[in-house]
């Protein structure tokens, strides 16, 4: 028996049944979906980048990824990671194919959940999860705010996004 | 029976209050139309939170802020809160409404009403229920909160996500299990200040109602 398979079918109809009772909002109430496991590991880091690589090397090590880069940018607002192959992709394509948008990343939750638990950062937001069916890579954007002050500190991230891009300002972690 | 229509069709979202204190009976009104609410089974599972204190305002106020400037920082990098005013011609207007909605600012009006009410569910109590039991208690509050001349504003976001919803129960001391109490909102409440446009744009009846089934717009 395939148990991944298994176990992605059943989060893909628990959060098709949560989108139905809370439709976009329910992206704002799944933050903690994943928090366990990464508060289980031993993450350190000074920094976010610190922190975000010790996330990438758990996850990676408990082969729920292949691996990640990550870009900070925006005024140090926008997180763009990009994770390859990790194992809830059939459950973010089922959730496409009963036309839902994917809104639920676990992975994506430990980091930020790192970087309130470790580095006091004030708050978090994943503002975009986009999933390549092509190349099982996961692209997501996140708002992170060390401080309060730091809301409202805007810039255009289609540019940054680009830059980071053409500059390959991507970062990732051997592991 | 008195036909409510009038109440219900002049009722609007009131966000800036005079500092004015509501009156104690007018409150126990307020919270005496909210019980009254319909509730499944007769299972009553709201709790309200009545709040005048300053320094609690503030916190809340503070929460609410942040709760909305987060994502609406995203929605305007992502370019997605522009195209919500669009509408706006006059550039520099757009800017500045813009700047209200992402700096949070839009959220923060509860630290100048004098009164708020926290709509809160005991989930032990509610059965299957409790959202929609807490929903049709906050209608009767703003309800009868407009029916006593006073501005009220019904606000869910700041306890949409989950981090939020536990701080905003630590500010008011509500058990932060995810099996005991949820909050849908709280409303904000006081002398309103302003007079805004009315009646907003709705839509027409004939394109929201169907007939005896979904699709059929013909009257039956």
């Amino acid at each position: 028996m395939d148990k991944i398979a298994y176990f992605n079918d059943l989060m893909a109809r628990t959060e098709e049944l949560f989108y139905h009772e809370l439709s976009d909002c329910v992206a704002w109430k799944t933050e903690f979906i994943g928090v366990d496991f990464i508060q289980s590991k031993d993450i350190t880091g000074g920094s976010p980048s610190e922190i975000i690589e010790s996330c990438i090397r758990e996850i990676t090590a408990a082969g729920l990824i292949k691996g990640a880069f990550y870009s900070i940018g925006g005024q140090e607002i926008l997180l763009y990671l990009r994770i390859q192959e990790c194992i809830h992709v059939p459950k973010e394509l089922k959730l496409i194919q009963g036309g839902i948008e994917p809104y639920n990343c676990p992975i994506v939750n430990m980091v930020l959940d790192q970087l309130i638990e470790k580095l006091n950062f004030t708050t978090t937001y994943v503002a975009e999860l986009e999933v390549d069916p092509e190349t099982n890579e996961c692209m997501i954007k996140c708002a992170i705010f060390e401080t309060a002050d730091k809301i409202g500190n805007v810039c255009d991230w289609s540019d940054e996004c680009r830059l980071i891009d053409e500059q390959d300002q991507w970062k990732t972690v051997k592991c | 029976m008195q036909d409510i229509l009038d109440v219900l069709m002049s009722r609007k979202s009131i966000r800036r209050y005079k500092s004015d204190p509501v009156p104690d009976e007018m409150i126990d009104k307020i919270l005496e139309a909210a019980r009254w609410a319909p509730t499944g089974e007769n299972y009553q599972p709201w709790r309200f939170i009545v709040i005048k204190d300053q320094e609690t305002r503030n916190k809340i106020g503070d929460l609410s802020k942040l709760g909305s400037g987060k994502r609406m920082t995203a929605w305007y990098c992502l370019g997605t809160m522009q195209k919500r005013f669009e509408k706006i011609e006059d550039p520099e207007k757009r800017a500045e409404v813009l700047r209200f909605m992402y700096s949070g600012e839009v959220s923060e009006f509860c630290k100048q009403a004098p009164l708020i009410i926290a709509v809160i569910g005991d989930l032990k109590i509610g059965s299957v229920d409790v959202p929609y039991d807490l929903c049709a208690a906050t209608e009767n509050i703003l309800l009868e909160a407009h029916s006593l001349g006073l501005g009220a504003c019904w606000v869910h976001g700041p306890v949409a996500a989950t981090r939020d919803a536990i701080k905003f129960k630590e500010i008011l001391g509500i058990p932060t299990g995810m099996n005991e109490y949820k909050v849908i909102c709280y409303v904000a409440i006081g002398w309103p200040k302003e007079q805004r446009k009315h009646p907003r744009p709705k839509y027409a009846l004939e394109d929201l109602v169907y007939w005896e089934k979904f699709g059929n717009k013909e009257r039956r």
